[in-house]
């Protein structure tokens, strides 16, 4: 189930991903305070468009007090009509009233003298006497089952103070609610447009605050493909001692490796003299005992050799970092071999591809594995040896060619073993091929004998590239 | 043909040593860097079988120096690292061939023998003289087809003369070349040891040029 396994990795991916904790902190910080911001602005200015309405229900009241007269049979009339127009207008949503305290009136007179806006409904309002000068407010259904608020006031006429009469001045709640839902309605778009800011706003600071890591990661990488030895540049002070640690590492493992290197070096002097002074003494010397040393010597020779390429290798092989640019590497080696075989008018002929590709890896492995080949080539060419190398799919190939006799397809196999000489007469350890495939294979490679068309040998060497 | 040793380790010195008087060679020897340098500046020297580490004064710097001098000597360097680092910078040095520590004896001296011929322009490992032959491998000289026995000594002579035939070889560089440093030299012995070669050879193939030295003469 490939499927199932990525989106569980990418999932938990996801939980430790510093992006998306400062992302998800500041989304949930910014909702809540959106939200807070809104219901407070929301609250205050439904409360401020009250307060409003009843100032202005309290000043057409006053008005309403103001023009009432009452004749001499005590009946109630306006002086004056209302100045507001929406009083005239049935319905309207705005309307007064005076009501009789106590159902009583003078004469058969309506109980009420109401506004024009009120048609012939009249407002039901909770009988209640405010005290004198109190304003009481109510909300009472109107004349349309619309929801009312009501303020009212008690009036006593100077002359028919038996009459007190409740003065009430109603507007629809609508004239609350319609401005506060436009300004609800506003507030909630540019909250939300405020929201979306920040967002944007934050997404963009975590993606600048986070840039650094991704170019350590790409710094990382070009470490691993072996582009840079180090991390290189400056990063900002909360990251750099990270990457200092990091190239510390990297300096500590590079020192590791040339240390182990030098002490195998070392070794390889420090045994390899003794032993060319008892091949030697027993090389004089004749009988059971001196071939024995010979043979012990030569054995002796081929294993510390062997040993000491791989561990070199070993150590090598996996640190990050390396990378060896393969054309100078392959034209010392040129060198050294047209001048080893300067009598013989060898042709060693590279051909030189542009852009030639760099091995991922240490530069003496390298030499080793292509002076091993190389060595060989020279040793068996009549008159020729040429030389490839390209890169492909992210590998190195070097192919070798000789116009020697050749290997017949049967020992090709044999002759990467440890020992095996493909031809007793001829110097050389019988080791060079096998320590070319071990170090190859180290690295991840591959070395292959074919047929050349040159009529000899053709090996093709296969290694990771940068 | 001199031949200098530059080797530390005093068992090695002492077996090329040896092995190369035995093959006919006039051996001198350093076991450090800075006599060698010394060594192969002042004396005329054939050449150099270099161990690359030393004291006082590494391989690479002394034939560096060496070769900064315009001395042409032909140096086969001897590694023990086997790494190829170290034989790619020995070429670059000037180097002329390298082996690699432990070796065989006789591999030494069939490298020893190849450098000398190159150095001499010669293609083949026989030189040839007229009717007399030189097989440098074996240390054989022959005459018309019969094996001549020679003395160390005369060989010497021969071969160095063999190897710069048609020149004129003064009395002095002939005395140079067949002795090492340590040895006590005379050149009167240098007449004794061609007249005896004379006497085994045909005459007129070792010509005197008189108050100058010898020249070989070729014929036929």
């Amino acid at each position: 189930m490939p499927g199932l396994t990525h989106t569980g990795r990418e999932a938990g991916r996801w939980r430790g991903s510093l992006r998306l904790r400062l992302l998800a902190g500041t989304l949930v910080w910014i909702v809540l305070s959106v939200l807070v911001a809104g219901w407070g602005l929301a609250r205050l200015f439904e409360q401020h468009v009250e307060q409003q309405l009843y100032a202005e229900l309290g000043t057409h009241l006053n008005q309403l007090a103001a023009q009432l007269r009452f004749d001499e049979s005590g009946r109630p009339q306006l002086e004056l009509v209302l100045s507001d127009p929406r009083f005239a207008r049935p319905y309207s949503g705005l309307y007064w009233q005076v009501d009789s305290i106590g159902g009583r009136d003078v004469g058969a007179q309506p109980a009420s003298l109401r506004s024009r806006s009120l048609w012939d409904t009249l407002l039901v309002v909770p009988e209640d006497t405010p005290a004198d000068g109190e304003l009481h407010a109510h909300r009472v259904e109107g004349p349309d089952g619309e929801a009312l608020r009501v303020i009212e006031r008690v009036l006593r006429p100077a002359d028919h103070p038996e009459f007190p009469r409740r003065l009430i001045v109603a507007a629809n709640e609508s004239l609350i609610d319609a401005p506060v839902a436009r300004f609800n309605g506003l507030l909630a778009m540019s909250l939300g447009l405020l929201a979306a800011g920040l967002l944007v706003a934050a997404w963009l600071q975590v993606r600048l605050g986070l840039q650094p890591f991704r170019r350590l990661r790409k710094d990382l990488e070009g470490v691993k493909d072996g582009h840079s030895p180090i991390i290189e540049g400056q990063y900002p002070s909360e990251v750099q001692p990270l990457v200092e640690e990091f190239n510390g590492v990297l300096a500590r493992n590079a020192e590791i490796v040339a240390r182990a290197r030098t002490h195998a070096g070392n070794l390889a002097h420090a045994v390899k003299t003794p032993l060319a002074v008892l091949a030697n003494a027993a090389a004089e010397a004749d009988g059971p005992l001196a071939r024995l040393v010979t043979d012990q010597v030569s054995l002796a020779r081929t294993q510390v050799d062997y040993h000491l390429a791989r561990s070199r290798a070993a150590a090598a092989a996996g640190t990050p970092g390396q990378r060896t640019a393969l054309k100078p590497v392959i034209e010392g080696l040129v060198r050294l071999m047209m001048r080893v075989h300067a009598e013989r008018e060898l042709s060693i002929v590279l051909t030189d591809c542009p852009g030639m590709p760099a091995f991922r890896g240490e530069a003496q492995d390298l030499q080793e594995m292509l002076g091993n080949l190389l060595d060989n080539a020279c040793k068996w060419a009549t008159a020729k040896v040429e030389l490839r190398a390209n890169g492909s799919g992210g590998d190195v190939i070097v192919i070798i060619d000789d116009d020697g006799p050749g290997l017949p397809t049967e020992v090709r196999q044999a002759v990467f073993e440890r020992g095996v000489r493909a031809d007793e007469q001829t110097p050389g350890s019988g080791l060079g091929l096998a320590i070319v495939r071990d170090l190859a294979q180290l690295y991840g490679g591959d070395v292959e004998l074919e047929a050349s068309p040159l009529g000899g040998l053709r090996v093709r060497l296969r290694l990771p590239g940068v | 043909m001199r031949v200098l040793v530059v080797e530390d380790e005093p068992t090695l010195a002492a077996q090329l040593s040896q092995a190369l008087k035995a093959a006919g060679y006039a051996v001198d020897t350093a076991d450090n860097g800075r006599d060698a340098c010394f060594t192969g500046e002042v004396e005329p020297i054939d050449a150099v079988v270099l161990d690359l580490g030393l004291p006082l004064m590494d391989g690479i710097t002394v034939l560096k120096r060496w070769r900064a001098k315009g001395l042409t000597m032909p140096v086969l360097i001897l590694t023990a690292r086997g790494d190829w680092n170290e034989k790619v910078a020995g070429i670059d040095a000037g180097a002329d061939d390298y082996l690699t520590k432990p070796f065989h004896m006789e591999e030494l001296l069939a490298r020893v023998r190849a450098l000398l011929r190159r150095a001499a322009g010669q293609a083949s490992s026989d030189l040839v003289c007229g009717p007399v032959t030189l097989d440098t491998r074996s240390g054989r000289v022959i005459l018309d087809g019969q094996a001549v026995t020679l003395t160390g000594h005369e060989y010497r002579i021969l071969a160095y003369l063999m190897h710069r035939k048609g020149e004129l070889v003064s009395r002095t560089e002939l005395n140079e070349h067949i002795y090492a440093q340590d040895y006590d030299r005379d050149s009167n012995t240098i007449e004794v040891f061609v007249a005896r070669l004379r006497k085994k050879l045909p005459a007129g193939l070792i010509e005197t040029v008189r108050g100058l030295g010898y020249r070989l003469t070729c014929q036929g």
